[in-house]
Order: structure tokens, then sequence, then C-alpha cells
């Protein structure tokens, strides 16, 4: 019983024009499941991070088409993609992106701010998503004054606190130590199992990437190896049937496109 | 988001930046307070000015007299200050009167809709019970149904049966011997009124005086004209054109003077067509008009300078907002990235401007309120002294928070450009931006 999420057709991005005219990518067809982890790996400019903004409807192909729950997205309007984007993604985008002159807890917020939520009510969940990134005791601190690591945790906690069903990371781990890497991985990970939390992660990090579900290799704007390997977190592959239960739930919970 | 969230993080914003922020704002103080400056001594003339129409008689008020007789009484009205009365400066003796068949014209002329001849009343000088010198009286009547500029006391009772009552010009209440101006009200002076027929014959002109007492009703606010003068009630007026013509025929009883109700519109045809039968006219217009027109020169020169500053803050909006545009290229990526519509990046730069509009105003109100009211303090001490009821500023709620308003619609105009440039970014760029 499979549940395709995201499915790209012939999804090609042309940048420039004219004598500038560079195609980034030269037609894309992939199927991500709900659910699933996915590493998408490539070397530097081969247009990992320009995949993953189309995906996640931050830009729009110049050919193909992307389908979110077998919905063609280039129907949608501005209004539902923002709302999308809001409530059902959640982003870490290459090198920490963040207000560095506002706190740490202002920093997770914003995402429900933009969905208006109450003050009150936003504030609990953004500490809930700091303790999960265990940083609850740095809430009150310019972002701007934590360590690299932390950084990248508070971005984390900002891509979980509205409880997406995606999460989008661009070389979440690219700045970082391997120990601290490795930290930030096993949130990832940790999210995509408990949580059932469809992974997508941009990274040219091999021991990351293996460690995913799957791995899409891209070259020069095209897919040139979509290995399905048995990666061993791989949620499919967890024996415990409580973590099973909860994955199930959260598998069928899918993102409704018609919504409004 | 919400409309709170969007005004306190605009006010955050703003003061992330403070010197830029506060230098624009101080662009708009500048403009805001010289206009809201002008605004309140605008409204403080103007209240002055209605004052002393009122104290005229209102806008379609109209004194007359024959023409032969007004340059001799103009020049009474033109000196300045209350003038002692020595014996051999006669008193001035009106030859001329208003002809009844000039009453009959003026009657029909158009516009014209109450026309009164007032019984001519004449008295040589006033004194007090408190001074030996005697001062040279110039009177008018006291006209019912207009509320006179009173410093202290109140309208002479306007009844045919009151007592003889005066409204003693500020001027002349100084100096009739009482410290303090205000205690002059409810006590007596004394009046000295000619009998024409008895004048001709005396040898010294107080032989033939006759003093009548009369209450001070209050005192009249002097005025930018000091053709107020003081003012009889009705009772008083007919006393003295009594003593004035004793012993006389009635045919000789005419008078030289008429005030008439007239449109307000036609003022000025009226007083022309009335100056061709013979009777000068003299409208509020006339007195108050010049010094209005003046004066409001001035104010638009001044309303001029604070446009300019205002055009000037403009930029200083529209320049700080692209800077801050500029700067958070990749903050206003990250919002849209994760789900800020594009009107609300437009409203939160907007809201900025306007904020910037709102605190360069208040602060404009504030200080140019502190400052009037300094001004005010001194002006009243110092040299409008003469005038305790001219308040030089006046601070109206409603023409403060009017030009708040439109002042921050200035700068939310002013910001729509950057607001539009934050607006149409594309989060991705936004996002690859250093
Ligand atoms: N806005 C743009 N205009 C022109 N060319 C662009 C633009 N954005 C990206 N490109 C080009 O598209 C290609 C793919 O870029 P992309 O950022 O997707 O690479 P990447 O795989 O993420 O690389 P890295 O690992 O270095 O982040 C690059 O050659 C880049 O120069
Ligand atoms: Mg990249």
């Amino acid at each position: 019983m499979k549940n395709v999420l995201l499915s790209t057709r012939g999804l090609k991005k042309v940048y420039g024009k004219r004598d500038s005219k560079f195609e980034a990518l030269k037609g894309i067809d992939i199927d991500i499941e709900s659910g699933e982890s996915v590493a998408i790996t490539g070397k530097s400019g081969s247009g990992k991070s320009t995949l993953m903004h189309l995906l996640a409807l931050l830009d729009q192909p110049s050919e193909g088409t992307i389908k979110l729950n077998g919905k063609n997205t280039s129907k949608l309007k501005q209004r539902k993609l923002n709302r999308l984007r809001n409530k059902e993604f959640g982003f870490v985008f290459q090198s920490f992106f963040m207000n560095t002159n506002d706190t740490v807890i202002n920093n997770v917020i914003l995402p429900l701010k933009i969905a208006g939520i109450r003050r009150g009510e936003r504030r609990k969940r953004a500490m809930a998503a700091l303790e999960t990134v265990e940083l609850g005791d740095k809430y009150k601190n310019k972002a701007n004054d934590l360590s690299g690591g932390q950084k990248q945790r508070v971005c984390i906690a900002r891509a979980i606190v509205n409880n997406p069903k995606v999460i989008f990371a661009d070389e979440p781990t690219g700045n970082l130590d391997s120990a601290t890497g490795a930290k930030i991985e096993e949130l990832l990970f940790n999210l995509n199992r408990e949580k059932g939390i469809t992974l997508i992660i941009v990274t040219h990090d091999e021991e990351l990437a293996t460690k995913c579900g799957r791995q899409i290799h891209i070259a020069d704007g095209k897919v040139i190896g979509d290995g399905k390997g048995v990666a061993k977190h791989d949620p499919s592959f967890i024996e415990d049937e409580n973590l099973d239960g909860i994955r199930d739930k959260n598998h069928t919970k899918e993102i409704d496109v018609e919504e409004e | 988001m919400k409309a709170l969230d969007i005004i306190h993080d605009a006010n955050a914003n703003l003061w992330r930046s403070k010197l830029r922020s506060f230098l624009t704002i101080l662009a708009i103080f500048v403009g805001s307070f010289t206009i809201i400056l002008n605004s309140a001594i605008n409204a403080g003339v103007n209240d002055f000015l209605d004052k002393q129409i009122a104290n005229m008689g209102g806008d379609g008020y109209l004194e007359m007299m024959p023409a032969e007789a007004y340059d001799s009484f103009a020049s009474m009205i033109s000196t300045s200050g209350p003038q002692e009365y020595t014996e051999d400066k006669d008193s001035t003796n009106q030859t001329a009167y208003i002809k009844d068949e000039q009453i009959e014209k003026a009657k029909k002329i158009k516009g014209v809709k109450v026309f009164n001849v007032l019984p001519n009343a004449s008295a040589d000088y006033i004194t007090s019970d408190k001074i030996e010198k005697r001062y040279r009286l110039n009177l008018n009547l006291v006209v019912d149904g207009i509320d006179f500029d009173m410093s202290h006391g109140e309208t002479p009772n306007t009844a045919e049966d009151a007592d003889y009552e005066i409204a003693v010009n500020e001027d002349l209440a100084k100096v009739l011997g009482y410290d303090n101006v205000a205690d002059i009200v409810g006590k007596t002076v004394k009046i000295a009124v000619p009998s024409t027929l008895k004048c001709y014959t005396a040898i010294k002109r107080s032989e033939c005086h006759t003093i009548v007492e009369a209450k001070v009703s209050g005192t009249q606010a002097p005025g930018i004209l000091s053709m107020g003068g003081s003012r009889a009630n009705l009772a008083l007026w007919k006393r003295i054109n009594a003593i004035n013509y004793e012993g006389m025929p009635a045919e000789t009883n005419r008078s030289y003077q008429a005030t008439a109700d007239v449109d307000p519109d036609r003022v000025k045809e009226i007083q022309k067509e009335l100056e061709e039968i013979g009777l000068k006219s003299m409208s509020v217009e006339d007195e108050v008009g010049m010094f209005q027109s003046f004066f409001d020169a001035i104010l638009i020169v001044f309303n001029i300078f604070g446009g300019i500053a205002l055009v000037a803050a403009s930029i200083g909006i529209i320049n700080t907002l692209f800077m801050s545009v500029q700067e958070r290229t990749r903050e206003i990526g990250l919002d849209k990235a994760l789900g800020m519509s594009n009107s609300k990046v437009f409203l939160s730069f907007s809201t900025e401007a306007i904020m910037l509009g709102f605190w360069g105003s208040t602060f404009g109100i504030l200080v140019s309120m502190i400052v009037g009211n300094v001004v005010n303090k001194v002006a009243i001490e110092t040299f409008l002294k003469d005038f305790p009821t001219f308040q030089l500023t006046i601070f109206e709620p409603m023409t403060m928070i009017s030009i708040a308003l439109i002042i921050m619609f200035i700068a939310f105009l002013a910001g729509t450009l950057p607001a539009r440039r934050a607006s149409k970014k594309n989060p991705i760029d936004a996002l690859r931006y250093e």
C-alpha cells in the first residue's frame, strides 16, 4: 500500500535568459512516498538545492509537473501554497537561516506567528519544540550568541514547531563537526521514525545519505541513480510494533490539498 | 499574522536601526511641528478675530454715518489710548445728520435686513470718584443680541427701562483709579454730558455739562480696533440724548449714526450703494479683514515651509525603508518561505512607514503644545498684555488628530514604494542573497 506524497514528471528548471541561459534541472522524474527518508546527493552545483526548492513549492519549474498527493501543484493559488508551506512543511535551509538579531524563541515562533496563532499557544508550542532539540534553557538568548550546532538545532525546532508532514533539510550538517552533525542527524531520524515525518535531505555527505531509506543521486541536473537501498534507519524495517503503530497512523494522515 | 503582531514587529524593526529611524522621525517631526504650531496660532488668531467681529456686531453688521461726519469721527477713533479731556479742545459737534430720504433709500437696498437710526448721544468726558483727571469718552450703543468680548463683568442690560450702565473700554478702565481693573465692575462712573443749547451761551463749557452717573457693568476687552470705545446701554444712551437736546425743538434731534444688519454675502455691494446715497459705512471686514489677510499670508508661508519639510521627510521615509528592505532581504525571504503572503509583507513595511509618521506627528503635537503654551504665557505677560482674552495658540484636539492622520497617510504613501519592492521579492532569490 504505497502512498505517494510527492511526484515529479519531466521537471526542468532554467535559470537566466538567452546567452546566460542555464538549465539547472534537465527533466527529473521521482516519486517520494509518505514517511520516507530520502537523501538527494550529488556534486556541488548539480542542482540539489534547486530540486529541493521546487519540491518544497518555493519556486516554479520551467517545465514539468509536481504532484502533491496526486494534485498538480501548478494549479494551486498563491494563498494555498503559502498555507501549505506554513502548515505542512518544515524547512532547514543551507547555512543557518534565521533572524540572528532576534531571540531563540522568537525564531522558533516565526511560522506560528505567520499562521496567526495566539501568543500563549505559540509560546507553549515553541518551548516544546525547543525542548525536543534540548535547547529549552536557551530560549531567551539572542540567536546570534549560539554555537553553530545550537543554531542548526534552533532551525530544526523551527522546522518542527508547526507539526509538519514533510521536513526539507538542505545540508543540515554541512557546517558542523561530525559529533554535532551526528546529533542533528539523530534528531531528524527520530522525527522520521517516531512521528512518521517524511524527510527530504539534501547532502553531499555520503555517510548521512546512507542513513536515509533512499538516495537520489543527481549530476548535471539529471537523476543518475535512485537507490532504494535498505538503510538501517528506514522506518519500514524497524521491528518495534509500537513504533509501527505510530508510524502507520501518521502515514495515513494525508496532506489535504483541497482544504479551503 | 495578526494586526497586533504586525504593529508590534513594525515598531521593533524601527528601533533596530535607532539612529536612522530617529533621524527620519526628526524630519517628520520638523514638518508636523511647523504645521501643528501654525494651525494652533491660526486657531488662536481666528478665535480672537471672531470675538472682534462679534464685538462689532457680526459679519453682516454695518455702522454708518453721513460722509461729511465720517472724517472727524475717523480721526477720533484712530488715536490710540485714552485721551485726557481739556476744555479748549472742543468736543465733536455734529452738524451733519442722516436725512429721511437717505433712510428711505438705504432701507430699499437689496440685502439690507434691518436699518436702525441711532439717536445721537455724545458725552465730553468720563471720570470717577477716585481720580481728578477727566478722559474723553467715545460712546457706542450696546447692540442687543451681540456677545461682546468682555474681559471683566458683563454686557450692560439692554432693556429700555434698565439702570444706566456702561461697559468701559479696558484701556480706559485702567486709568479710572482702580488698582485692579476688575475692581471697577459694579462701581459708578461720572459722565459729563453737554447740553447743546446751553453750550451756545455758556462762557465755560463746564457750565453746560450735566453729570450722569452710570454703573460699570463690566470692561470691554480691548481689540485691535480702538473703534470699540465704551458702550452705553439703551437707557443711558437715551438719557444722554435727552440732555444733548434739552430745550431744543424735536426736529433738531436728528441722528448722524445708523446701523444695519445686512446679507453677509453682499456687504461690499451694499456699502457701495450706501456710499452713493452719501452714507459712509464700516463693516467688520473693513476692520478685521486687512489684518486677517496679512496674517493669512504669513501663515501660508509657514505652512509651505512645513509642507516642504514633510516632502523632505517623505523622501527620508522612502530612503529609510528602501535601506531596511535591502538589509532585511534574507529575513523577508525567510518570512515568505515560511508562508507569509505578499500582502502581509507589504502591510508590515507600510505599517513601519505609518509608525514613522505616527511618532513624528506625536512628537510634533507634544512639542508644539509645550512650545505653544510657553509662548502663550510669555506673550500674555509681554506684547499681548493689552489683550487679555487673546490666546496666541489654541490646540483643538480634532485638528491635531486630523493633522496627525494626514501625516501618517503621507508616510504610508511614501512607504508604498519600498513596501511594494519588499512584497515582490522572490523567496529563493532572497534566500540566496548574502
Ligand atoms: N538564480 C540563479 N541564476 C542562475 N543560475 C543559478 C541560480 N540558482 C542556481 N543556479 C545554478 O544552478 C546550478 C544548480 O544550483 P544548486 O544551488 O541547485 O546547486 P547545489 O547542487 O545545491 O550545489 P551546492 O551543493 O553547492 O549547494 C548551479 O550551477 C548554479 O550556479
Ligand atoms: Mg545547495
